[in-house]
This record gives C-alpha cells, structure tokens and sequence, in this order.
C-alpha cells in the first residue's frame, strides 16, 4: 500500500517542482485528518479486559462443569467484591497520576480495629467511626504528597510499615474481637458481611453503588474532569489554572475512603479486628487498576475496565483453586501478569506516538 | 527551477549522501513522502520547511531513528541501512539538536569521550589520553577549556560548541545541524559560522536545518524546501531569493504588509506601580491600556518574564500594586489570577502549555472546567462549541477536535496553546513569546489574531518577544527591561528594531 502512494506522490511531488510552487494542496493534506488513535485501539483498550475475563470462563467451563454454575457465579463476585470495594478510590491515585496507594493494607486494618473498639457505642457510631479513621490516613497522605510533594510511592509505603507497628503495639500484638452474643451491636456486626438484600449480599451491593459512584466521578464532577488533566500532565494542569495540589489530596482521600469501607465489611467477615487483614490489598488493587487498562503514569483509562480488571482477578483465583494451585503460586501468576500488563502498556504507549511528542 | 543537475560541476555527480524516494510514516500520517536529497562533500546544504513540513523526520531517519522507512539512501555510492543509531553513527552521519544532548553533571571530556573512554589494563582510564584527544576534538571547534569542568558550568555557546566537538569525534562526513542557532547571541552566531566555514573546507558535508532566512543566505551553498512531507525544490543558493524560499515553504503568496489603523486611545485597563521581588526585578510601574499590546523587550535573563510570571500569580511578590479596572488585587495563584480574567501564554508550550496525549477539545476546554461547573457537577455541553469555532478562527490542522495534539505540528500546537488563553476570554492576557519555533503561514495568523482581540474585544495584551520584528510590528508601545528594572519606555512612532536592541542592551 506504502508502496503505490510513494508513486502517487512522486509524480505530485514533480509537478509542484514544475509548476513553480503554485500548488498549495499536496495530496499528504488528506493524511493529516486522520491523526488519531485508531478505532480498534480504543475498543481493545476498553473491551479488551472483559474478553480476557471471557477467555477464562470459557477455560473454567471446559475444565470442570462445577465451575460454569450459579453458586460459583456468585463465589467469584463475592471474592471480587472486596477488591472492587477497594478500587472504587484507589483508582484515583493512579489516574492522577501518583502510581498507587501503598498504605491501603494498613487503613483496612485500622477501620476495623477502630470500628470494633466503638461497638459499645453502637453500630452506627462504630461503622461511622471505622470510616473516618482510616480516612483520616488519606486525608494525611493527600497532604504530605498533594501539598508537601512527598514521593507518593515512598510515603505512603512508610505509612503502611508505620501504622502496622503502631497497631501492634496499640493492641500489645493482640487481635480484638467484636463481642456477637445476641442482642448486641457486635452481633450487627458480625452479621454485616452475611447479610443480603434481595439474595445479593450487601457488599455486593456497596461495591456496585461505590464503583457506580466512581464512574459518576470520574465522568461528570468537575473533580473527575481536573483528576484527568492532573493525570496527563502535572505542570500543564497546573498552567491551566487547576488546583493540582487540591485535586491529588482528594485522590488519596478518596483511595483511603472506599479502603475504610472494604476494611469494615473484611473485619466483619473474619469477626476479628488485627493489623495484617489488609494483606495483599495494594498489590492486588495496583494489579486490577492496570490489568483494567489505566496507565500507571496516569490520566489514561476508566473504572468500568478497572471494574473488569477486578473480575479478571477473581476470575483466576476461583480458577486457579479448581485446578488446585496452592495460594501461593497463585501469587506468582498474579505477579506474572503484573509484569505483563506494565510491560505491555509501556509498549502500547511508545505505539502511540508518546515518544515523538 | 532548473534542477542542479544541468549545471553541474562533478561533484554532483559523486555526492555523499543520497537519499532516494525515503518514506516515514508515523500512525495515520506520512511524515516524509517519498523525498529525493542529493548532499555533495564540502557543502553547506540548508534544509528549510515549516513546523511540520517532515525536515526534523527526515533527519532523523539519517540519524537511525526508525527501522520502519522505506526507499533507498546510499553514502558515497553504497547502499546504507540506518535502522538504528549506531548504523549511523558507522556510516559517518553525526547529528546535533536543537536541545543539546550534553550531560550537564558530567565533566567536558566524559561527554564528549563517552562510549569510547580510552582505557589501560583494560579497566582503568588513560587520563593522558583522555587529555590529549579530548583537547584534539575541541580544537577542532576552536574551544580551549578545562576539560575537566562540568558541562553545566559552560556557557549555552560553549556548550554548543562542546556538542559539535562530540560530534565530530567520531570523524563523521556528514554532519547535521538542527537550528544550531536558536540559543545564541549575535556575536557567538557569527563565530560558530566561522567554524562552520572551517568544517566545510576539511571536506565536510553539513545539513543545515534553520528557521532564519538572512542566516541561511550567508553560509549556504544549496538549499532544499520541504512542504508537507515532500520536497519542493532544491537549488543553489544564488538562484533564490527570499521570496522564492517562503513561498516553497508556505505554497502561497504571503502578504508581508498588514495594516494597522492607528488607534483611539481609551481608558486605563491595567495598573502596575513598584512592583518588586527582591533579587529578580525593582520598582516595575507601567500602565496599560483596554485594547493596547504593549510590548514588553529585554534580552533573555533581562527580568521580563519573571516579571510576567509575578503578575500572574505564578511567582510570588514582595512589594507593590496591582490594578485591574480600577481595582486593586493580589496576585496569589495562578488559578486566582485566571478567575480574575488574567490569561499568561507561557513560552515552553511542551512541558507546561499543552497536554500533549489529549486532543485538541479536551486541550481548549482545559481552562474552563471551574466556569463549566456547578455546584461540583461539571456539564460538558455549556462548552460544546467553544473547541470548533476555536479551530475554524485559527486554522487549526487538522480541524478534527479530537486529533491528538502529540501528533500536531509546532505551529498548531502554538495556535492551540493561544486558544486555550482565548477560551476563556481574558481582559488581560500575557504572551510570552506567542510564536517561537512557529511556521511563517502560523506566525501570520497568530499576529492577525492578536492584533484583531485588542482592537475588537478591548482585550489589553502584554507582548514579550525576543523576534524584534514581530516586537515592533505588533506594538503600540514598549517597554524595555534591563537588569530587573523598567529603563525606557517607546511609543509607537519610536519603534524600531536596532534601538530596542540598543536599549536592552544598555547602551
């Protein structure tokens, strides 16, 4: 194709030559419309992390006929759900352009801890007080990365290993459980993660509204909009007149926020508060937010893939027990795909014509 | 035009480099369309082109950038591939950059010695020899230094010159120099050319890549013109004018005149008195006018952007008054500059200007989004039409709004940055340096642009420009910044390029 426009355009290129530079069109004018990233691009970027989710169920059925039913259906979401919690607000380091939220296995943890501690006061006073103390963290992490220009990935690292040691020594290295007998706000508690709504369990539920919310964020608020041009291009948002400072501060917030959240429901669950339930949480978020197509230099993506990127996720652990790999080699193959997907999204980049800019 | 080869002398017949029908193509583009280049030994071929015309694609295929061309390019007869760096650094091609490519921590010999450090005992460095050769290379470029003193101690001519001396330190043939000007003074210019003289008699063929005509008519022997990829002509130097150069650049008439009604004078706009930040500039005082450009000159270093960047908000203040409309205010951010209807139009348009991986709407409606919003709803609609009607007044190519801006050339990057500032239609708006690195055809526009905001929406404009012509040519009056202080101040009918030059000077 190259090969007949070369021809083409030569002979154009000898009559501009003999005409005297008359000609004001040469026929490359009609390339330049197209400068644009090209259709199938923005659909595979979009689309491509559910096909991969696709590819896995039709590897699970083919497997085991155990695997394409309702109730492993509603396993795999259960599983996902926690992590989709999660990157409702992690997202947003990562599309502003911060790389991720290292301290998230130490807000989790701290919600919980906080939140037990408070049930003598009441259900909601506890869940309520859970929140806001690991939101706390984000709104401390905002301000020493947002306004003091801490090197995100640092801080927040010293973060996580600080509040581990001080929940530890907090707790003399004991675990706290909440007090279930009947009757009580510890039972209301404990029942949180076990409770449904119209058979869906509620953190089902709380993650489709925060991934929902998420998506209304990132797509309507003024906040979404800055979060994007922060994301692109730190210096230029700043240039255009945008709180750049603001914006990174409500990223962290809002990471720290749904952490909070998914720390409650997690305490819940394992009907104890103790530093290391968080475990796995960052790795795994960074792992879904990338795997779902954001870019991790930023302003690149959106939530529905990193919703996808969460299933995927989940998809292969339920898989990977099936087939009967131990956990910890399930490790390793979420590690591989890490290294992968960066690897591959670097390539992408570059294709895109990032380096000639 | 008569191609060269009618009136030839044998050289042509032997040229150096040859580069036969060459195509690039980047994503949804071709960037150089099959392009013929002849470069004979010992010639200083100008290459000249528009932002966007394909020259820097061009060289960087010579340089080994892409393995993806196609056509043929042969160096003293021999078929070539340059498909990576090091292929053309093998075959005797050296490039040198508008950004120099220096390690600024490293020492002189370090950077110009790197890749090929002498050694002993086979680890060790030979500092007698790295001595010896490094001061060898510099000679070449007329230099003596300590080759020991960081790069980054070097003047920006020293360090050019560094790089030259790099770059022949592979004994190239072929040595391509892309605006190697831009940085300079007039005198440091004028010494470089001698080099280049220099260079061309030890049997050197030089590509000179260059935005200024009057230099390319000094040190050329042949120049070619690129347009849209492909190549318009080339041709001795003596058989072309400057017209004839411009018009193979732009493909049309360019109408060099445009007139200037002379203007009413109406109410003060904008008020400046005392303004100081201790170590940068003193006691600035000036006023403007609704509707005036103001032209703001001084040599690079002279205060006049810091002081842009104060009034903007973007640098902090430690004494004085501002006044916008009879109100006083203090400059505290950027953002709440803007909020007051104060635009600044920065000069590096890549690092802080334009977010390059986004399109050309999401780039324009960039500095609106706080006045697109309500409560913390922002509703795309209000703006929908901002980005067209920005594309269609300026002429921007291509007139698709969701091209992305990467892929643009300078000058529609340059009239995107200035629709940006447009967009949200400030009373006072800052230009620094509107149209540096900007094709004639953009330039024309941008000018056109300016003067039509003052004069029809009362926009007052602050004008920094190191390009005196456009300086004089917008201006209704200047003023002059030397050393972080106001020392003159011309009006209309004053202006001309050699006392604004005098003045920033101090003489």
């Amino acid at each position: 194709m190259i090969k007949s426009n070369v021809q083409h355009d030569s002979t154009i290129q000898q009559e501009i030559v003999k005409m005297g530079q008359e000609k004001t069109e040469p026929q490359t004018r009609k390339n330049r419309g197209k400068i644009k990233i090209s259709e199938f691009q923005i659909f595979a970027e979009k689309t491509g992390v559910y096909l991969i989710a696709l590819l896995l169920i039709i590897i699970g059925g083919i497997y085991s006929d155990q695997f394409l039913t309702a109730e492993n259906f509603l396993n795999i979401t259960r599983n996902a759900a926690l992590l989709g919690i999660v990157v409702a607000g992690a997202s947003f380091v990562t599309y502003v352009g911060h790389y991720a939220d290292l301290s998230i296995p130490a807000i989790i943890p701290l919600s919980g801890i906080v939140s037990v501690t408070l049930l003598p006061y009441g259900i909601y006073v506890a869940i309520i007080g859970g929140i806001l103390a690991g939101t706390l963290i984000g709104v401390m992490n905002g301000y020493v990365v947002g306004y003091l220009k801490a090197n995100p990935i640092l801080w927040t690292l010293a973060v996580a290993f600080f509040m581990e040691g001080l929940m530890r020594f907090a707790m003399s290295n004991n675990q706290i459980y909440p007090d279930s007998s009947p009757g009580t706000s510890g039972e209301s508690f404990v029942a949180l993660y076990r409770s449904s709504f119209l058979g869906i369990p509620i953190y089902v539920i709380a993650m489709f509204l925060m991934i929902i919310a998420s998506a209304y964020i990132y797509k309507k608020t003024r906040f979404g909009k800055e979060v994007k041009l922060v994301g692109s291009s730190y210096d230029v948002a700043e240039g255009s007149g945008i709180n750049t400072r603001k914006t990174v501060f409500y990223s962290f917030l809002f990471t720290a926020f749904s952490a909070s959240v998914a720390g409650i429901f997690i305490t819940s669950f394992n009907k104890t508060g103790v530093y290391y339930l968080g475990q796995g949480y960052d790795f795994q978020a960074v792992t879904a937010i990338v795997l779902g197509g954001m870019t991790l230099s930023g302003g690149r993506g959106n939530i529905i893939g990193v919703l996808g990127g969460v299933f995927v996720i989940g998809l292969l652990a339920n898989l990977m027990t099936f087939i009967g790999i131990h956990p910890f080699q399930q490790n390793i193959v979420i590690g591989t795909i890490f290294i992968f997907v960066v690897g591959l999204n670097q390539y992408q980049l570059r294709k895109m014509g990032r380096d000639h800019g | 035009m008569k191609p060269l080869q009618d009136r030839v002398d044998c050289d042509v017949h032997n040229p150096v480099l040859q580069m036969n029908q060459v195509s690039k193509r980047y994503p949804g583009m071709l960037a150089v369309d099959s392009v013929s280049l002849d470069i004979i030994a010992g010639e200083v071929h100008a290459l000249l082109g528009e932002n966007g015309a394909g020259k820097s694609t061009l060289m960087k295929m010579l340089a080994g950038s892409f393995n993806d061309y196609t056509g043929e390019i042969y160096i003293e007869g021999k078929k070539v591939n340059l498909h990576t760096p090091s292929m053309a650094k093998e075959n005797g091609i050296a490039m040198i950059y508008q950004e120099l490519s220096l390690a600024a921590p490293l020492s002189i010999a370090d950077n110009i010695l790197v890749g090929r450090l002498p050694k002993k005992m086979g680890f060790l460095i030979d500092s007698k020899k790295l001595q010896s050769e490094t001061q060898k290379c510099l000679a070449k470029v007329g230099l003596d230094l300590d080759i020991h003193k960081p790069v980054s101690q070097l003047s920006p001519h020293e360090a050019q010159l560094v790089e030259i001396a790099k770059a022949l330190g592979n004994n190239p043939r072929i040595l391509v120099m892309d605006e190697p000007t831009s940085s300079l003074s007039h005198k440091e210019v004028e010494r470089l050319f001698t080099i280049i003289e220099d260079l061309k008699k030890q049997g050197l063929a030089i590509i000179y890549i260059s935005h200024h005509l009057p230099e390319i008519f000094r040190i050329a022997d042949r120049v070619s013109v690129m347009r849209d990829g492909v190549k318009v002509f080339t041709s001795t130097i003596g058989e072309v004018t400057n017209e004839k150069l411009v018009q193979g650049m732009v493909g049309k008439k360019i109408d060099a005149f445009y007139h200037r009604k002379t203007q009413k004078q109406r109410e003060v706009r904008f008020k400046v008195n005392g303004l100081n930040r201790y170590g940068f500039f003193k006691d600035i005082s000036f006023e403007a006018r609704k509707g005036e450009i103001l032209g703001v000159a001084g040599l690079a270093g002279s205060g006049r952007t810091e002081i842009m960047r104060a009034i903007s908000g973007i640098d902090p203040i430690d004494k004085g008054n501002l006044e916008l409309d009879g109100k006083k205010f203090k400059p505290v951010s950027l953002q709440a500059s803007m909020d007051l209807g104060i635009c600044y139009l920065t000069e590096d348009r890549k690092k802080q200007g334009l977010f390059l991986r986004l399109d050309i709407k999401e780039n324009i409606l960039s500095t609106l989004i706080k006045r697109h919003t309500k409560g913390i709803i922002y509703s795309s609609h209000i703006g929908e039409k901002i980005p067209d009607s920005m594309i269609k007044k300026l002429e921007i190519m291509p007139s698709d709004e969701s091209a992305q801006v990467s892929n643009l050339s300078g000058g529609n990057q340059q009239k995107i940055l200035l629709a940006k500032c447009l967009a949200i239609e400030p009373k006072l708006l800052i230009l620094d340096e509107p149209t540096r690195g900007v094709d004639i055809g953009a330039k024309q526009l941008i000018h056109e642009t300016i003067i039509e905001l003052a004069r029809e929406t009362g926009t007052t404009i602050l004008l920094i420009s190191g390009d005196l012509p456009e300086l004089v040519h917008l201006s209704d009056r200047c003023i002059v910044i030397k050393d972080g202080q106001l020392i003159h101040e011309m009006k209309k009918e004053e202006l001309n390029e050699e006392d604004i030059l005098l003045r920033a000077n101090g003489e």
